[in-house]
């Protein structure tokens, strides 16, 4: 019997019973289309149904009011219109056997004043959110009164929709959340003061929730299990108010969560990067579940199968809830139940997806494209039934990806790689400590490839020749860039960033660091000179270091700077290095106060992003049927290439990756399954 | 006084025969020290030609060699014996001279080919056959048919040729009562007539056991000495030929456990104290044989107890004996009684009667959590709808991820089909196979009886099962303890359902497939083609293992021999999975939840292993 079989196992949930104990916990991907959730949102839950989750939640935060307008596209419970589509998905998850909840929550202060409808937000206090800094108005007691009505009207539309229970908020900074925090509660009346004051919003809701749904209905909590900050809920006091909760004998589970969003680091502590160990926080769904009788869950980093089986083998949680992982891999589930371990995608913690949502984007998976776009990319690729030959010249994340698809395509491949190892750049991006988990991602794709057997020539660089010689049906050029220095005079007294993370170039003692991307590449070269005892300072001609990064992500890297007593600079841009004295002399410029400033360093690091290595790319067009052109209508709906233009061509050739232009891994991965899934 | 040569050899006949028939009657006498059984003796001698001409036939066939050596050597020598026995009487008589002749030549070629056989010579041919006396057979018997031709040559007027005759004939037929070779054509021909299974002959072979039910009251529970097998039990291990065809078969042998079915046999045959020639074939792997046993108790007397422990009675050696000796059904003898009298089992095994006594499963699995994988299937419950056309019966393998796999597929197909199949739920026992094969009747009992009340307190009409092992057990041996409802192996009401177009469209499988028979769903319960039905309907080339069908290579997995864990050189399942990939088929297709996880264990196996169930959802497009 396997360590894992344990998840396997059914368990109740008010009058429910799982098929296992996996849950894909509630998140907001922001997928929602005028607050509904339509097909993309459907079948995006549905893979997940179909993966294996005993039990789908969703609607990270949906809203209850339709008067405070979504912040970032949440579902909009407030009106009926949403009860159509509540069916239809509902139907959708339980063909699988599976159960489908949804969070109902108020924002409180955690929103806009200059959304849609342009009203002040409202909360127990007066004091602003850091991250939505809007200043919310105190809210009055008809208010308070509105919104208990709004929570079970929107429950009465959930059951209407075919959904089998809602879980209610009370955490992540929202308006429930804010009435249980001592310091996010100023109200001197019924509502404030003591916990069970702080709770008596909550357990309002709660009754007229239950009396609104009956027994049958799951009504479930997300609830703090420790705030993490100062001057907020403790441990101690978030196990009372659990206990209070449960006592109520209104609700049906709990779900822990640790950490808030009341700070700027909240989101970084409550969904841990891969900066963090796994499962960081077990141990608060741990001390609840002794002292309540309904079933304990959480999520928060229980990203692979063993911690999943430790966490519910050792106790810690009934159910064992799942959100990154299921991103990454949303057939995680069904793998795990057929003994296919070792084909599950596991989540790396890049955080590529929450912080796409912070950047005002919709959730995406670093590694996985098909998340999110179901309904036009496969997450199981079919064997096209034709055996081809392909040819792919590059052995990045999109080689790998290109190699990985075409293969399980069934056709016999190829792979070029000129260094001794797969991986590409992803080697360089994980050159520090905390970053490592990134090499996953070609942990994966690698053994893939060696169970679909490609044919993998390593330290093998492919020419012209080499490529004709094999003749291929089909060639995919992902040879990836190389840095490039652009716009700064006395380049060649700068290293690259390559060659300062590759360990090419050794740190000096003094050590600039120029950032004209706005990506991890930079920041990681400064962390890693700083590690290496280095006095770094880190220069961006943008407004903030790490311009391109989400919340979650540079926190970790401002706060390893930081610690290692690193400056940062901003709106300066390096525009000339020159030796003087043995040392080099930066000269700086201000990006909008045109005015300049010299640095005395030892060694200039330059991060200026990377140009394509394209050459085996225009040297293979002439003979390729399609010339290398690319359909772009057919590209825009992720439509098969059929493009033709020379007739005595002999192969498909396609360019992905960093070989068109310099973007990210998710673009690479992209690029390659989009183009190659219909080969 | 003149004697005449003619004369001379008609006395050395009656000698003979009187020498044989003193020799019938000791081995008569011996064979009834067993238990007595009844059983009318004319009507048995009456069923011998047709079950030697087309019973021992096809197996003595399955060796083309043997097969004409036979014919020649036997044919030869009944029809040089007659002619000899005519020329007695007209001893110038031309044609029958010549008859004679040919009769001998025949026998002559025949017994050249019985040396070239045993000499071990031949490219490819198996080093099995024992040595020994059995090598003296061959020169023996053409030594016989040299004194035949010169007989014949002579017109019976050569005192040389008459007294190689004489000699020859002392030698086949007299000393077959005996200790010599031939002996098997006597004991071949009682066991044919006095088998214990006359079912085997039948038009549709019977394909059971003599596993009889064990009254628990009985002073001997199973077999301590020989004398607790009846007589015909006893003059079968007497058949023997030493022809190593079950030894060539056994699993168990091939992965160097201490079992060799011919050794065992060979074993048997001298605690019955038969008056055998020294055996000369290889004996247990790793355990030496018994040479002077000092007990009459069989283990450990004359078997070691490992050897019967490394059996999965797969009867790959039942299927292939020429003479029809019943080595798993002897070996089950055995275990009984080291089972029920002296508690004495390996490894594992204790464990697993153990768990047996607390929980009614093998694994020390709660019955209450057998539908675990079934949850959000929404299957209905027997107890709650009283009546239903198909119960599943899911097994032990319910309780394996592996299993449940299986499992899930086929409901997927059922359901597919619009069929709605009911479950036992918590009510469901473990079926009672493992018990049985180890040996512990009591447990077996319980459990069959339970079962059957169970299945007899509702209105079931069929009962479908994954596992052959359930299949084997509800319908061939439950019988002895009442009515169950009629039981099908899964692959035979899909194979109904992929006739009867019900399960849609099904999409071709690219890559090749081949299909590995299940020991208790082919030689015990002779379904053989229900499953390549199914395969050929999806597979993109179904091809088959050079041991397949009734001659299938066991996976290891039957018989308690996972738990009991005899060790061995090789591990069986490896060995089968060598086969397969003989064939370069990228899937096997199993049909039993033992051979999957036994299959699917094997490192390195560059195969998938599927049920077909699990193809077959596949194919139909079905998520499970």
């Amino acid at each position: 019997m396997a360590e894992t079989d344990i998840l396997f196992t059914p368990q109740s949930l008010g009058t429910l019973t799982l098929k296992n104990r996996f849950v894909g916990s509630a998140h907001e991907p922001a997928y929602g289309e005028g607050g509904l959730p339509l097909e993309r949102y459907q079948a995006y839950l549905e893979e997940k149904a179909r993966g294996g989750v005993a039990l789908v939640m969703f609607g990270g935060s949906a809203m209850v009011s339709s008067a405070w307008s979504p912040s970032f596209g949440q579902l909009n419970l407030g009106d009926d219109r949403i009860i159509e589509p509540f069916k239809a998905l509902s139907d959708r998850i339980h063909r699988h056997g599976a159960y489908v909840i949804t969070q109902v929550a108020h924002p409180g202060r955690r929103s806009r004043f200059d959304s849609r409808n342009w009203l002040a937000p409202v909360a127990p206090g007066p004091y602003r959110e850091p991250e939505h800094r809007a200043a919310p108005k105190i809210i009055e007691s008809y208010e308070i009164e509105m919104i208990q009505d709004d929570f079970a009207a929107a429950v009465a539309r959930c059951q209407k929709g075919g959904l089998d229970g809602v879980e209610v908020v009370f955490q992540a900074g929202q308006l429930l959340n804010t009435f249980l925090s001592p310091d996010t509660n100023q109200l001197e009346n019924e509502y404030g003061g003591s916990l069970e004051n702080r709770l008596r919003m909550g357990r309002e809701i709660l009754e007229r929730t239950r009396a609104e749904s009956g027994r049958e209905f799951i009504v479930g909590v997300r609830m703090v299990g420790d705030e993490l900050a100062r001057g907020a809920m403790t441990q101690e006091e978030c196990l009372e108010a659990a206990v209070m909760l449960a006592e109520t004998g209104l609700i049906d589970y709990l779900n822990v969560v640790g950490g808030r969003a009341g700070e700027l680091v909240s989101g970084s502590i409550s969904i841990p990067n891969m900066s963090f160990a796994s499962a960081p926080y077990l141990y608060l769904p741990s001390a609840i579940r002794g002292s309540v009788d309904i079933p304990v869950m959480m999520a928060q980093k229980i990203s692979d199968p063993r911690t999943a089986a430790r966490a519910l083998a050792d106790g810690h949680v009934d159910l064992v809830a799942m959100n990154r992982a299921l991103l990454a891999d949303p057939h995680f589930v069904r793998k795990l139940r057929d003994r296919r371990v070792e084909d599950i995608r596991l989540c790396v913690g890049a955080n590529y997806c929450i912080d796409r949502i912070y950047a005002g984007g919709d959730a995406l998976c670093i590694q996985n494209p098909a998340t999110g776009r179901e309904t036009r990319l496969p997450h199981v690729i079919r064997p096209s039934g034709a055996r081809r030959r392909a040819v792919i010249v590059g052995g990045g994340p999109g080689g790998m990806e290109a190699a990985r698809v075409t293969a399980e395509r069934g056709h016999d491949v190829i792979l070029f790689e000129a260094e001794a190892r797969l991986g590409g750049q992803i080697h360089l991006a994980s050159a520090i400590g905390w970053r490592k988990p990134l090499a996953q991602i070609a942990v994966w794709l690698e053994a893939q490839l060696r169970r679909l057997k490609v044919d993998l020539r390593l330290g093998t660089k492919a020419d012209v020749d080499d490529v004709l010689a094999l003749n291929p049906d089909i060639v995919v050029i992902a040879t990836g860039g190389r840095p490039v220095i652009h716009g700064i005079e006395g380049a060649q007294h700068t290293v690259s960033s390559w060659d300062a993370l590759s360990g090419v170039a050794a740190f000096k003692t003094r050590v600039l660091v120029f950032d004209d991307h706005g990506g991890h590449q930079a920041l990681v070269a400064a962390e890693r000179a700083a590690s290496n005892g280095a006095e770094v300072e880190y220069v961006t001609p943008y407004r903030a270091a790490g311009i391109d990064l989400g919340g979650t992500n540079i926190a970790t890297h401002l706060a390893n700077l930081c610690r290692t007593g690193a400056i940062i600079t901003t709106s300066q841009r390096l525009r000339h290095v020159y030796p003087e004295n043995g040392r080099l002399i930066a000269v700086l410029r201000h990006e909008y106060a045109i005015e300049d400033e010299e640095r005395e360093v030892d060694q200039v690091i330059v991060e200026c992003g990377t140009l394509p290595v394209d050459g085996l790319y225009h040297a293979l067009k002439s003979n390729a049927w399609n010339g290398g052109e690319l359909d772009y209508d057919a590209l825009r709906v992720n439509g098969a290439q059929t493009r033709r233009v020379n007739p005595h061509g002999q192969y498909q050739l396609f360019r992905i990756g960093d070989a068109v232009s310099q973007r990210n891994i998710h673009a690479a991965i992209y690029d390659a399954i989009r183009l190659l899934k219909d080969v | 006084m003149q004697v005449e040569p003619v004369a001379a050899l008609s006395f050395a006949v009656m000698v003979t025969f009187v020498v044989f028939s003193i020799g019938l009657l000791r081995r008569i006498a011996i064979y009834r020290r067993g238990r007595p059984r009844q059983i009318p003796i004319i009507p048995a001698l009456f069923r011998v030609p047709r079950r030697y001409l087309v019973d021992v036939h096809e197996k003595v066939d399955r060796d083309r060699l043997g097969s004409w050596m036979h014919i020649l050597v036997a044919g030869g020598f009944l029809a040089a014996l007659l002619c000899c026995c005519l020329t007695l009487a007209w001893p110038g008589e031309y044609f029958l001279r010549l008859a004679g002749l040919v009769s001998a030549a025949a026998m002559l070629g025949g017994a050249s080919l019985s040396i070239l056989r045993r000499s071990g010579r031949i490219e490819g041919y198996p080093a099995s056959p024992s040595q020994g006396q059995w090598r003296i057979l061959g020169p023996a018997l053409g030594f016989t048919s040299l004194g035949f031709a010169g007989w014949f040559l002579s017109s019976g007027q050569s005192w040389s040729a008459g007294s190689v005759l004489a000699a020859g004939l002392f030698y086949t037929l007299a000393a077959a009562s005996w200790r010599a070779p031939l002996r098997h054509a006597l004991a071949g021909v009682l066991n044919l007539a006095f088998h214990e299974r006359p079912g085997r002959f039948a038009e549709s072979p019977d394909r059971g056991t003599a596993l009889t039910p064990l009254a628990l009251n009985e002073p001997r529970l199973g077999v301590k000495e020989a004398t607790d097998w009846n007589w015909t039990r006893r003059l079968n291990f007497d058949a023997c030929v030493e022809c190593g065809r079950c030894e060539a078969a056994c699993p168990a042998f091939a992965a160097a456990q201490p079992l060799n079915p011919k050794a065992l046999v060979n074993d048997l045959a001298r605690a019955c104290e038969l008056p055998l020639g020294d055996y000369d074939g290889q004996g247990h792997p790793g355990a030496p044989t018994v040479t002077t046993p000092t007990r009459h108790a069989i283990i450990p007397g004359f078997v070691q107890a490992q050897t019967i422990w490394s059996c999965t009675t797969c009867r790959a050696c039942v299927e292939e004996c020429p003479m029809f000796i019943e080595h798993v059904d002897a070996i089950m003898d055995l275990r009984r009684f080291e089972v029920l009298e002296r508690a004495a089992i390996p490894a594992h095994g204790a464990a697993a009667l153990n768990n047996y006594l607390v929980a009614d499963t093998p694994g020390g699995d709660d019955p209450a959590r057998r539908f675990d994988w079934a949850a959000g299937l929404d299957l209905p419950l027997v107890s709650d709808i009283r009546e239903t056309e198909l119960l599943l019966w899911a097994g032990n393998a319910a309780f394996d991820s592996r299993g449940q796999r299986t499992l899930r597929a086929l409901v997927g197909l059922l359901h597919r089909a619009g069929i709605e199949p009911a479950i036992l739920g918590e009510e469901e026992r473990d079926c009672g196979d493992l018990a049985r094969r180890l040996g512990d009747e009591a447990t077996f009992q319980r459990l069959a009886r339970l079962n059957i009340a169970t299945l007899q307190s509702y209105r079931i009409g069929m009962i479908i099962t994954p596992d052959p092992h359930v299949l084997h057990v509800m319908t061939e041996e439950y019988t002895a303890y009442g009515e169950v409802p009629r039981v099908l192996h899964h692959s035979q009401l899909l194979d109904r359902l992929v006739a009867d177009g019900r399960l849609g469209d099904l999409t071709g499988m690219a890559g090749r497939i081949t299909y590995h028979d299940p020991c208790y769903l082919g030689r015990y319960c002779g379904e053989f083609d229900a499953p390549r039905r199914i395969l050929s309907s999806i597979a993109g080339e179904l091809v088959e293992m050079e041991r397949a069908r009734g001659r299938s290579r066991c996976c290891g997995g039957g018989g308690g021999a996972p738990v009991t864990d005899i060790p061995g050189k090789r591990r069986i399942p490896d060995i089968r999975m060598a086969d397969a990939v003989a064939t370069s088929a990228s899937v096997v297709a199993v049909a039993c939840p033992n051979c999957a996880v036994m299959l699917e264990g094997v490192s390195d196996r560059n195969a998938e292993i599927a049920d077909i169930a699990e193809l077959l959802a596949r194919a139909a497009g079905i998520e499970t």
